[in-house]
């Protein structure tokens, strides 16, 4: 125990010292919607998806160790376990939400739902512990695009799938088709909701686009004779590709006017304020107020351009278009700024 | 090909690089030297575009490296310090993808590719993701990488660490026989065994400053003793606890 206290420490003294990291706690905007918006549905979401998820595998402060060392570190299995159990709770933020959790779910959640919830995190817990490597399975045989981005748009594909963002928008999307297949046709509001939260869900990696590229990518960006508007364009290529065919099957002209502005609004925290992601998280879209507060006000315009896609006309993704495009010239001088200053994110 | 004067980099209060000027002609091989922290690295990364000197000029290719880096970076190629690997890309996709931007035909980079990989040990890892391959394998795909679209000048962070010794031969036959076409290389190491049986020109920097700018034809043999008379010399502390029982 004495072995595994000095890492606890060690991990705390860290975690003061970066003062960013106190307040480190992943928050997918589908989550923030969710909390505010839906009122009593959303404490069930919040509690077990949003809670039972998002904090073991966010707030995780054992990330702060390299694996490598870990291992290298004189612990027993049995140490293992018990700094993987306890270790978020060495962040203050953890206890603030589990609080505010047991608060929210007082008297709306059953025994059994508690125990659904406890098996949750074990599995969270055991999922960030298998550090599972990119490019497995299916996504290394991904096809080539035309240009010559293909391998960036590849790789930035690849990048995506290793999010649980995409898992969130997948369960929505998947869940959306098995009731058009099984039950009688949705109501359009449902339709045009679904599709929302879908965008909802990926819409938080608009904001992180450079986080899993680490530290060499990012160099490798600054060596390609590559315009920093190409960059951003691979990056935008690879979000579009995951979340039109997600959306196929609801409104996909709403879900491409909402995915456009989330791109859009996403782009100065992506580029000016980029932030570390790890793989098999969600993407860091609350690690601050001002997250909260901006995640808030891009869905809310994203829930406009789509609502006024689907309700209004169709011509309402014109001006979603040209503000991604606007977006995408701007940023993209900030971009060659950025990799020429040799700014790297914390 | 490369020519600084009066280069600075300063980090606040710090001043990591100061005052270099030097020149590297086509056809060299140099030898950027210098303890750890002396500021090899810094100067190559503003050699490259990488970071902006606080004053002084550069300019590689007769192109200055701040006002046209993006037609500098056509002509460069590079190593950097951290390697420039993507973890989502296999060995040959990071080929393909040097091939793509700097507009080779696919038939081209393949060829070159395979070529470049069979060189360097690389075939049977060729479909290796970034990220799960060793340290040695990742250096020679950022090595093939910075060859591939065959470079004017050539900038290597450290290239001859953690690689293999027959995989060094080859890295310095392939450079001695760049360097003999016309191409200007560029390099920092630790290794002054490989050092001295490559580099034509020698450079030593420490705290930042140059202490020495030679032909490696005038070098007195051997080049580490000469090392640390003018860089630093060793101080071996004894230190009676290692070796002993366990306490």
């Amino acid at each position: 125990m004495a072995r595994v206290a000095a890492v606890l420490s060690a991990l705390s003294r860290a975690l003061r010292r970066g003062q960013k990291s106190v307040w480190s706690v992943a928050g997918n905007n589908f989550f923030i919607v969710s909390a505010v918006v839906m009122q009593d549905a959303g404490v069930f979401i919040y509690l077990l998806i949003g809670v039972v998820i998002l904090f073991p595998l966010s707030t995780d402060p054992l990330r702060k160790i390299p694996a490598s060392r870990l291992r290298l570190l004189p612990l027993t299995g049995r140490d293992l376990c018990i700094l993987r159990a306890a270790s978020p709770w060495v962040n203050p933020m953890t206890w603030a939400i589990a609080a505010l959790a047991i608060w929210a779910a007082r008297g709306k959640v059953t025994v059994g739902l508690w125990g659904l919830a406890a098996g949750m995190v074990a599995a969270g817990l055991a999922l960030s512990s298998l550090g599972i490597a990119p490019g497995y399975g299916l996504w290394r045989h991904l096809p080539g695009f035309p240009g010559p981005l293909n391998q960036l748009v590849r790789k930035n594909l690849r990048q995506m799938l290793s999010t649980l963002d995409l898992c969130c928008a997948l369960l929505l999307s998947a869940a959306a088709i098995a009731f058009r297949l099984t039950m009688r046709a949705l109501p359009p509001d449902a339709i045009l909701i679904l599709t929302v939260l879908v965008v909802l869900a990926l819409s938080s990696y608009a904001g992180a686009l450079f986080g899993l590229d680490g530290a060499g990518g990012r160099s490798r960006y600054a060596l390609l004779p590559v315009s920093g508007w190409q960059l951003l364009a691979a990056k935008d290529a690879a979000f579009l590709l995951i979340v039109v065919p997600l959306t196929l099957p609801l409104a996909p002209l709403a879900g491409l006017s909402a995915a456009l502005v989330a791109l859009a609004m996403g782009r100065n925290k992506a580029v000016n304020a980029p932030r570390e992601q790890l793989r098999w998280r969600f993407s860091t879209g609350a690690g601050s107020l001002e997250d909260v507060v901006g995640g808030l006000v891009q869905a809310a315009v994203m829930i406009m351009a789509a609502a006024s896609v689907y309700l209004s006309s169709p011509l309402f993704v014109a001006p979603c278009i040209a503000a991604w495009a606007g977006s995408l010239w701007w940023f993209g001088r900030s971009v060659d700024r950025v990799f020429r200053s040799g700014r790297m994110p914390d | 090909m490369i020519s600084c004067r009066k280069l600075t980099r300063r980090f606040g209060d710090f001043t990591a690089v100061d005052n270099l000027t030097f020149e590297v002609a086509a056809g060299s091989i140099c030898a950027f030297l210098g303890p750890n922290g002396a500021g090899k690295s810094t100067t190559l990364k503003m050699l490259t575009g990488l970071l902006p000197p606080s004053g002084g000029e550069v300019r590689v290719c007769g192109l200055d490296v701040r006002s046209r880096s993006i037609e500098l970076k056509r002509r460069i190629g590079v190593l950097p310090e951290d390697l420039g690997l993507f973890d989502d890309l296999t060995v040959a996709e990071h080929l393909s993808l040097i091939g793509d931007v700097y507009g080779l035909n696919k038939r081209v980079t393949r060829d070159r590719g395979n070529q470049l990989l069979r060189a360097l040990g690389l075939e049977h890892g060729r479909d290796t993701f970034a990220a799960a391959c060793s340290h040695g394998m990742r250096k020679k795909t950022s090595f093939a990488m910075a060859l591939l679209p065959n470079p004017e000048v050539l900038f290597l962070d450290e290239p001859f660490e953690a690689i293999d010794p027959v995989t060094s031969k080859i890295m310095r036959d392939l450079l001695q026989s760049v360097a003999a076409r016309g191409i200007a290389v560029f390099f920092t190491s630790h290794v002054l065994s490989t050092v001295e049986q490559i580099a034509t020109q020698l450079i030593l920097i420490r705290k930042g400053r140059i202490v020495w700018d030679t032909l490696a034809a005038e070098v007195p043999v051997p080049l580490e003793r000469h090392y640390f008379d003018l860089v630093e010399a060793p101080v071996v502390e004894e230190i009676e606890w290692l070796g002993s029982p366990r306490s």
